[in-house]
């Protein structure tokens, strides 16, 4: 049901990567990622999700294994090449960046000596941020900043797209907006996302999840396939319910009693982990 | 930046240097010009409100860099203890009164000292294939307080005569400008200042954050490397012109960021142009206001730079939150 693989954009190959101090781990990671594919990377905190993006990016380099872009070795792209075809957006941005909006929007644009088709104001657009392009960065709120990232980040038009839990902190309105977002650019110039989410409910949204559990992939296929009750218990350990409303629609419950007067109920499960 | 404000500055720029450079402290017309005022204009006063120009903009434009790249609003170019290396030096040879290479040995001294500490820094600053900020930062703090502390104790133990030379040229002297030197200064300055405008795009990416300046595709340490060498090749050759002068490359990106924005492709030229506009006037001050006793410019700098500094400091939309 899901169009069929072409090339595959990304490739990881046997990827190990230890930190200097052992701080985070990726173990023996092999996957690839096609043209145009829209795929959500789920998992617990420090399960993996930005070490992997960083490797995918090129900002980390594996301890052991290859990565491709386009076929080719990840480090054996120049810079500045590379950013036209792959763009990253950490999960952590700085709050005190000193340009206005659309100063730091126009950084999107830099890999390119021409202006690409995405034009500033209509990346602005499209993140609702065109009343606010002459703000400065720190007088926004925190949804504003990142959806103003966001909009850079759209406008380098790279054809592999690598978000690092972009819809934290946004408000439910702009999540939804963004991920309609990505979907048109994905349809209309068949870009592939991967994006690192913890919400189970949006992770709802993509084609494709990669369920990872302490930097091991749990599986990596079509989405209802991989969120059920029994692979969320394992990547989460929690037990979770998948119910289909009336409408048609998918949603989580908990099966824990998490009403709110036993809060440390909760927490303690957590902390097994 | 609209068109009433570069004319502004225009006129501003205008009229500081053509006080300079007839009008203070004595007047000088130029359309009558007999061989001594003509003397004066060339050879004292033209050549000083050049080196002023210049070491001001090395100061400015190098503190807007300093502090991108170091992403922290109170980093000036002496932060790196640049000055404090040149200061040791030059006080060695002013204070032993060694001149090895007769008028050149001071600026001479200054610019090895202040090149040998940025080697240091860069040394101390260095690890895993490039510069970290942070290092840098406290590698240059470190660096000064020690050289600080050599001076101090050269100025305690050294005769009466040499000090109050020493002290003046610390203070920042521009009494001794002439075209001997500009040149090797002018070099020094001008190819750090293409360095650094070549590099503006980079540092704008450098200062959302080494991963988003990677994914922009920038080579993040090599751009912090050239930055680093451009800061230290202007710092060095300005202190080598005219002793140390405080202030102008921690208010002057300020000020300037005020005025035309943070994007480093204007804000790095405009601060170093108003750095050396700003070290004309201070100097035109100091030579003015007690004449004939001149004031050290990096006195003057301070005294009207603190103040305003402080101003800028209650405003939240200057310095940030």
């Amino acid at each position: 049901m899901f169009s069929a693989p072409d090339r595959p954009i990304l490739e990881f190959q046997r990827v190990v990567f230890t930190y200097q101090r052992d701080e985070g781990f990726i173990h023996d990671l092999t996957f690839s990622v096609a043209n145009g594919e829209f795929i959500g990377l789920l998992g617990a905190n420090g399960s993996g999700k930005s070490t992997i993006l960083k490797l995918a990016s090129g900002i980390l380099k594996p301890s052991h294994g290859f990565i491709k872009l386009w076929g080719k070795p990840l480090h054996s792209y120049k810079n500045k090449d590379k950013a036209k075809l792959l763009c990253y957006l950490p999960q952590l941005l700085d709050v005190n960046v000193p340009f206005t909006v659309r100063e730091l929007v126009s950084m999107g644009i830099y890999p390119y000596d021409i202006l690409p088709e995405m034009t500033v104001a209509e990346s602005l657009e499209a993140v609702g941020l065109t009343e606010k392009s002459e703000s400065y960065m720190r007088n926004l709120s925190g949804g504003e900043r990142r959806r103003a990232f966001i909009a850079m980040t759209l406008l380098q038009g790279a054809g592999l797209v690598l978000l690092d839990e972009p819809l934290a902190n946004l408000d439910i309105k702009y999540q939804i907006e963004i991920l309609r977002l990505l979907r048109e650019l994905k349809a209309k110039k068949n870009i592939s996302i991967i994006m690192a989410l913890h919400d189970i409910n949006m992770a709802m949204q993509f084609e494709k999840v990669m369920l990872i559990k302490d930097g091991k992939i749990l599986g990596f296929e079509n989405t209802e396939r991989m969120l059920t009750s029994d692979m969320l218990m394992e990547a989460f350990d929690v037990a979770i319910d998948i119910k289909s409303s009336q409408a048609g629609s998918t949603y989580i419950s908990y099966k824990n009693d998490i009403s709110p007067c036993c809060p440390l109920q909760r927490r303690g499960k957590g902390s097994e982990r | 930046m609209s068109k009433i404000r570069i004319s502004i500055y225009i006129l501003l720029s205008t009229v500081i240097l053509c006080t300079s450079l007839f009008l203070a402290p004595k007047v000088i017309n130029p359309f009558h010009l007999d061989a001594m005022t003509k003397d004066i204009l060339v050879s004292i006063r033209l050549p000083r409100v050049m080196v002023a120009f210049l070491m001001g903009m090395a100061l400015g434009a190098s503190g807007a860099m300093l502090q991108g790249i170091l992403r922290n609003p109170l980093a000036d170019p002496y932060i790196l203890g640049i000055s404090s290396g040149a200061s040791l030096s030059a006080a060695l040879c002013l204070l032993s009164g060694t001149y090895f290479l007769g008028k050149f040995t001071i600026p001479f001294a200054a610019f090895l000292g202040a090149s040998l500490v940025s080697l240091l820094v860069g040394f101390f600053g260095w690890r895993r294939g490039g510069f970290w900020p942070e290092r840098l930062l406290l590698a240059g703090i470190g660096l000064s307080f020690l050289f600080h502390a050599v001076l101090m104790l050269l100025l305690s133990i050294s005769p009466g005569e040499h000090i109050g030379r020493t002290m003046f040229w610390i203070f920042g002297d521009l009494s001794a400008a002439d075209w001997s030197l500009i040149p090797y200064g002018a070099l020094f300055i001008l190819s750090g200042f293409v360095i650094s405008l070549s590099r503006a795009k980079a540092l704008n990416a450098l200062i959302l954050g080494d991963e988003l300046a990677h994914s922009l595709g920038f080579s993040v340490h090599r751009e912090r490397l050239l930055v680093f060498i451009s800061i230290s090749l202007m710092t060095a050759a300005s202190v080598s012109l005219g002793g140390i002068i405080g202030f102008i490359g921690l208010l002057v990106p300020h000020i300037m960021r005020f005025f035309v924005g943070a994007d480093s492709r204007i804000l790095v030229p405009a601060s170093g142009i108003g750095g050396g506009m700003l070290l004309c006037l201070a100097d035109l001050i100091g030579k003015t206001v007690i004449h004939p006793v001149e004031i050290p410019s990096g006195i003057v700098t301070a005294i009207i730079g603190s103040p305003y500094f402080l101003y800028l400091l209650r405003r939240k939309d200057v310095l940030g939150a």
